[in-house]
């Protein structure tokens, strides 16, 4: 989620996002409690329970946990 | 990083400040200046720069694309809105980002067909759900968020999705810095490099400044104590006398960055001979455009735009905030004409843009808030 205070086109609001479950090229991705899905095709193979940052609606790098 | 709490720890930013305050000479100014509009909003709501003995000063840089778009391409986003058949949507911040006919919210309000989206793909959604609507996405940003727009042209591709097309503002990070280092009158010692934007091109493109320019850069996260490590870091580097690239967030940069995010990119846009950055002028290669084997898909290609080239406003001094020979307050504007609910300039409209990030979080005494600048020493 965005607030007033953060520009979503700015990289830095940028999210880290836990793989709940994977979709092909999507992934359903757990961020602050809620769920949205991400496009992983530029870090898969993901599975459920890595970590990956997100950015406006895809996965853009993988988390150390 | 589990838990944000450990990213804002106190006790571990005055460490941090204290080392800094060990690491400079009294008298010494070290002007450091933080590339990301990310970094900025964190040093004004944390009050980073209050921390640190006087003689750090952050400057704050080019890095919010929002900030750096000139009104021209503004107006050719609200053209395209314009047209009957064309749904224009874009990130929200754009929405409010004066050009010289007002702003696509305004545009909104005449009754043009403007949705904000989070994401290219949401744009390429809506157009695969309305065949009947031109879908244009304005798409904006720096290498962090050009792999998105990438992979929804792939997608739209393979789908075969025609009423689709982006127009393409994406820049880049690298072209900015050697424009600003090769200004006559750049101020500065070091720079924070942005996190995110190296997640995708790595830390190596950055390895020209100390090589050709002799300024340290560490690559930086955007919690306050990552922008703290990274403010050490830079000054340890000076006080060993080293001058390279670094990397605070290793938890998710490579120094090769995405190899895949890039080929996507790669495949879809290429390089654009100019483009015109709000304060810094021209800067040759420094955004990207689609290729010609997408012009199906690209906004540019398909529809008529007035491209006409638009003067910022007089009283704006934008520019010299974002090329950091000014601090927001010091613009005669700042806080009085221009204000987050009644923006003249860019850095005002971008809740990212510095004069936003001084003007939300009180920064307008124009001097440095901490009061006792020797008990860092003590």
């Amino acid at each position: 989620m965005v607030t007033p205070h953060e520009c979503l086109t700015c990289a830095d609001v940028a999210v880290e996002a836990v793989v709940v479950e994977v979709r092909g090229d999507t992934a359903v991705v757990e961020v602050d409690g809620g769920r949205e899905e991400v496009g992983v095709e530029l870090v898969a193979p993901v599975a459920p329970g890595e970590r990956l940052i997100c950015h406006a609606g895809i996965a853009i790098a993988r988390a150390a946990a | 990083m589990k838990y944000v709490d450990e990213y804002r720890d106190g006790a571990l930013a005055q460490k941090l400040a204290r080392e800094a305050a060990s690491l400079v000479s009294p008298g010494e100014t070290v002007r450091i200046m933080e590339v990301c509009g990310g970094h900025t909003h964190a040093i004004a709501k944390h009050g980073v720069e209050d921390l640190l003995p006087p003689e750090v000063e952050y400057l704050h840089g080019p890095g919010c694309p929002v900030c750096v778009i000139p009104m021209g391409r503004v107006d050719d986003a609200i053209s395209l809105a314009e047209r009957p058949e064309v749904t224009l949507t874009t990130f929200g911040d754009m929405l409010r980002v004066p050009g010289g006919k007002g702003t696509l919210l305004e545009a909104k309000a005449r009754g043009a067909d403007v949705r904000m989206v989070y994401s290219p793909l949401d744009a390429l959604a809506i157009a695969q759900a309305e065949p009947d609507r031109e879908v244009v996405f304005l798409a904006i940003g720096f290498e962090t968020t050009a792999p998105a727009t990438a992979v929804t042209l792939l997608r739209a591709r393979e789908a075969g999705t025609r009423n689709f097309a982006a127009f393409c503002n994406h820049v880049t990070i690298v072209p900015p810095l050697r424009a600003i280092l090769d200004t006559p009158e750049t101020r500065i010692d070091a720079f924070i490099a942005p996190g995110h934007v190296s997640t995708v091109i790595g830390t190596a493109p950055y390895e020209f400044i100390p090589a050709e320019y002799g300024k340290q850069v560490v690559v930086a996260a955007f919690e306050p104590i990552d922008v703290l490590e990274a403010t050490a870091m830079i000054l340890r580097q000076r006080a060993a006398g080293r001058c390279e690239v670094e990397n605070q967030y290793t938890r998710v940069v490579r120094r090769e960055g995405n190899p895949r995010a890039l080929e996507a990119i790669e495949e879809t846009m290429e390089p654009r001979e100019t483009f015109e950055w709000r304060g810094l002028g021209s800067i040759p290669w420094s955004a990207l455009k689609l290729r010609p084997s997408f012009a199906q898909w690209d906004a540019e290609a398909r529809f008529e735009l007035p491209q006409v080239r638009v003067e910022d406003p007089k009283a704006c001094q934008c520019g010299e905030v974002l090329v950091g020979s000014i601090k927001p307050w010091e613009c005669k504007v700042f806080g009085t004409a221009c204000t987050p609910e009644r923006p003249i300039g860019t850095c005002m409209v971008s809740a990212e843009g510095a004069c936003a990030a001084y003007y939300s979080y009180g920064r307008t005494a124009k001097r440095r808030g901490r009061p006792a600048d020797t008990a860092l020493r003590a």
